[in-house]
């Protein structure tokens, strides 16, 4: 197993309200294998997809995430932000690009990230070409020098995948990566995902319409915060 | 990488950091502005007390030096010392030409100095102190009459009214009697313009006139009351006098106060003049006392001049080793029947120890006004923490991405150090460029204030304000709730700068009267400049850590969610 969760809990304080969204949930994602998390909106599905990715941290008596046997809950600062930076991809529903930044730019920032100054001094045309290929391959060649404002959506969500995979992560996780979209554009998103799932990257997509989960080799389901 | 890259689009693609830039500029410049007149205007103080005084100044009041010429050689025998010149200082009443109304003639009390023109020219540039010069050309001439008057209006030390051919540092009038030079400001019908020159006024026209003009033809009567030794006094001693010139020294109360006259005729009004000494108890074959010696002319004040590269101090520590030799040689030399006063009799200090109950509460003043507007850093730093809150709010979705790929929070902190930074920097250099323009030209500025608006300039404003109604009525046919707020907001305020340029015919901010000199400082004081731009540079950094600090403290999860 690539990603493994077993028995997470997570719970949210609004004010002095608890709020728990997860109970329990376990799920194991094996290498290359393309998983959708299927669930009604409020099930728990995203917080899940956040877990998993090390953007959220689980409660505390909750058990562990796991990540090639790496318990998620031991990492330091450093090690959860190399994570987030190299070894997951993140895909949202709202694209989330910087508006300030070009196609490229957007594109090529997780490895900007991860770059110090010197190495982005010996590596700059390289990293340059290299995401110009990959924004090539999904198809936005045109496009680099462009503001996300002047792209249309499933553009935009076509440069959130880019700079999802430009660090070639083992794993991507998709938060409703067609939420957003018309049929036939998330169709598209979908193929492009597909393809590069083809070519051995692990998906987690989380999804509340069935027909895009259907897409996936494993459809899990969640109801109020649990695995069914 | 990424902070450089995100810090410097932040900057450039948005608005609101212009704000900050430019709140952060005006911060600064007027910090430098306050500072550098402040400053100016010490240095002005300093300057002014140096060339009215040279570097060193010896002095004995009442009864002055004797053998004041000796003195003078051994001082200018000093490698240290550069020039010397004797001056007779006093108090006098000075008899103006025209009446009060009432029958009598305008008294002033004037302080009245002795001088000797080409020493003191030496010492302390005193050719250069005359205002009026005679004009180039020949009366008559019809190009050189138009010369004439474009000078004249171009430049205030060329004036037509200023006939004289004497026209220098000669004190004779016409008829080669001994002529009186006026401060400035004296006459109360030379009229300081808004450019800093003088015109003479008639007061019942307010038309340049020369009968007013006082060093043509002006004739006033000096008095002066001599004093003993013993300290009492003698009958007064009135003398009438042309007015042979006028000068101004920069610093208000000299002009409006000071009467220079030639040294010996002071000398001679005041009993220093040299004199015959009589025996009491010889007699001569006419019955009058034996003549045994001669009591020496004095002088009150000597100025001294230092060389090149040499200080103050060091001037003055040598000019009293001088005066004790001096002393002692001539108390020890018995066909002098007058003696010099011993070393502790006599004062001698450097210019700037004269001026220190002047100059000491001016640096004060200077340091309070820095400490004071010092206080205008703290509100550069909570403007600027105010539009980074701003910021940080408005970026937080951002935030959330670059966390989500992997930045770290002290990465996500530089970002917005970085961006307070380079906005530091920027308004700071900004600051410091409109300061400079403003100091440069704060005379010129002072001098629009003080005129009416020219005629372009009134018409010219209200057509923007008929451009202006003319937007906002389109905005209201456009249904443009926007731009028809804006452009009446503009029409309102341009329509007010209208009014008061249509209204206004100049007012004078700096009075030379209250504020010593005629005019403003205007050189930019380079230490205050570079110091506030490093106080504008950091404050910026400061007033941006919080919302920096609040930004790498951003929940991931939170500010994806966040819209």
């Amino acid at each position: 197993m690539i990603l493994a969760a077993e028995n997470v809990k997570k719970t949210y304080h609004l004010g002095r309200v608890r709020v728990p969204v997860l109970h329990d949930a376990s799920i194991s994602v094996a290498a290359g294998e393309w998983v959708a998390i299927v669930g009604s909106s409020g099930s728990g599905k995203s917080t899940l997809l956040h877990l998993l990715g090390g953007l959220d941290r689980a409660d505390a008596d909750s058990g562990p995430i796991l990540f090639g046997g790496e318990d998620l809950r031991r990492f330091d600062a450093g090690r959860e932000n190399r994570y987030r930076n190299r070894d997951v991809g993140f895909v949202f529903q709202f694209y989330h690009l910087l508006p300030e930044l070009t196609v490229l730019e957007n594109a090529m920032l997780p490895a900007l990230v991860g770059l110090s100054r010197l190495r982005w001094m010996s590596e700059r045309s390289a990293l340059r070409k290299r995401t110009a290929d990959l924004l090539a391959t999904c198809g936005l060649s045109h496009r680099l020098g462009h503001r996300p404002a002047e792209l249309s959506g499933g553009e935009r969500q076509r440069v959130a995948i880019a700079r999802a995979l430009i660090n070639e992560p083992k794993i991507v996780l998709a938060d409703e990566p067609t939420g957003n979209l018309d049929v036939r554009t998330g169709n598209g998103i979908l193929d492009l995902l597909s393809q590069r799932h083809a070519a051995g990257l692990t998906v987690v997509m989380v999804t509340h319409d069935v027909s895009i989960a259907a897409r996936a080799q494993r459809q899990v389901c969640i109801a109020d915060g649990r695995i069914e | 990488m990424y902070a450089p890259l995100l810090a410097n689009r932040y900057l450039t693609s948005r608005i609101i950091p212009f704000i900050a830039v430019g709140a952060v500029a005006l911060c600064v410049a007027l910090v430098i502005i306050v500072v550098s007149v402040m400053s100016g205007f010490l240095e002005m103080v300093r300057s002014s007390g140096k060339t009215l005084t040279g570097d060193v100044v010896v002095s004995r009041p009442i009864t002055g030096i004797p053998y004041y010429e000796e003195l003078l050689k051994d001082i200018e025998a000093l490698p240290e010392a550069a020039a010397a010149s004797p001056i007779v200082e006093t108090f006098g009443l000075l008899q103006m030409p025209y009446g009060t109304g009432d029958g009598g003639k305008q008294i002033e009390m004037v302080e009245v100095w002795g001088i000797e023109p080409s020493s003191l020219d030496r010492v302390a540039d005193y050719a250069s102190k005359l205002y009026w010069r005679k004009p180039a050309g020949e009366a008559g001439d019809e190009s050189a009459e138009e010369a004439i008057a474009s000078l004249a209006l171009n430049n205030p030390l060329r004036d037509p009214m200023f006939h004289r051919e004497s026209a220098g540092m000669s004190m004779k009038d016409d008829r080669g009697e001994d002529g009186l030079v006026l401060g400035i400001e004296i006459s109360p019908f030379n009229q300081r313009s808004s450019d800093g020159s003088y015109r003479t006024i008639d007061p019942r026209t307010g038309a340049q006139s020369a009968d007013y003009f006082l060093p043509n033809a002006g004739e006033v009567t000096l008095t002066l009351v001599p004093v003993s030794e013993r300290g009492s006094l003698g009958g007064e001693k009135r003398r009438k006098f042309s007015v042979v010139n006028e000068f101004q020294s920069g610093l208000y109360q000299v002009d409006a106060n000071r009467v220079l006259a030639p040294l010996g005729a002071v000398q001679a009004m005041l009993r220093l003049d040299s004199a015959p000494i009589v025996s009491t108890t010889e007699f001569g074959e006419d019955g009058r006392p034996t003549v045994i010696g001669e009591s020496p002319r004095r002088a009150t004040t000597i100025v001294v001049r230092a060389e090149p590269g040499v200080s103050a101090l060091a001037l003055r520590d040598a000019v009293k080793i001088a005066y004790q030799a001096f002393s002692s040689r001539l108390a020890k030399d018995p066909t002098r029947f007058t003696k010099p006063p011993l070393p502790d009799g006599v004062n001698i200090a450097t210019w700037e120890e004269r001026l220190a109950d002047f100059i000491g509460p001016v640096e004060k003043e200077r340091e309070l006004m820095r400490t004071l507007f010092s206080i205008v850093y703290l509100v550069c730093a909570g403007l600027v923490l105010a539009i980074f809150w701003a910021i940080v709010q408005e970026k937080t979705r951002d935030i959330g991405i670059l966390r989500a790929i992997g930045a770290s929070r002290t990465g996500v902190l530089w970002i917005f150090l970085r961006y307070g930074l380079l906005i530091g920097i920027a308004g700071s250099l900004l600051g410091v460029l409109i300061a400079w323009a403003v100091v440069a030209r704060i005379n010129d500025i002072h001098g629009m204030l003080g005129s009416p608006a020219p005629l372009w300039l009134k018409v010219g404003s209200w057509l923007a304000v008929a451009g202006a109604l003319a937007m906002a009525v389109r905005g209201v046919r456009r249904a443009s709730a926007l731009h028809t707020v804006l452009w009446s907001f503009l029409s309102i305020a341009l329509s007010l700068i209208s009014v008061v340029l249509l209204l206004h015919h100049g007012f004078l901010v700096w009075d030379a009267s209250v504020y010593y000199f005629s005019r403003i400082p205007s050189s930019l004081d380079l230490f205050t400049a570079a110091t506030t731009a490093l106080g504008g540079v950091i404050f910026s950094v400061v007033g941006a850590s919080i919302p920096a600090a609040r930004a790498a403290d951003t929940d991931p999860v939170k500010s994806l969610r966040y819209d």
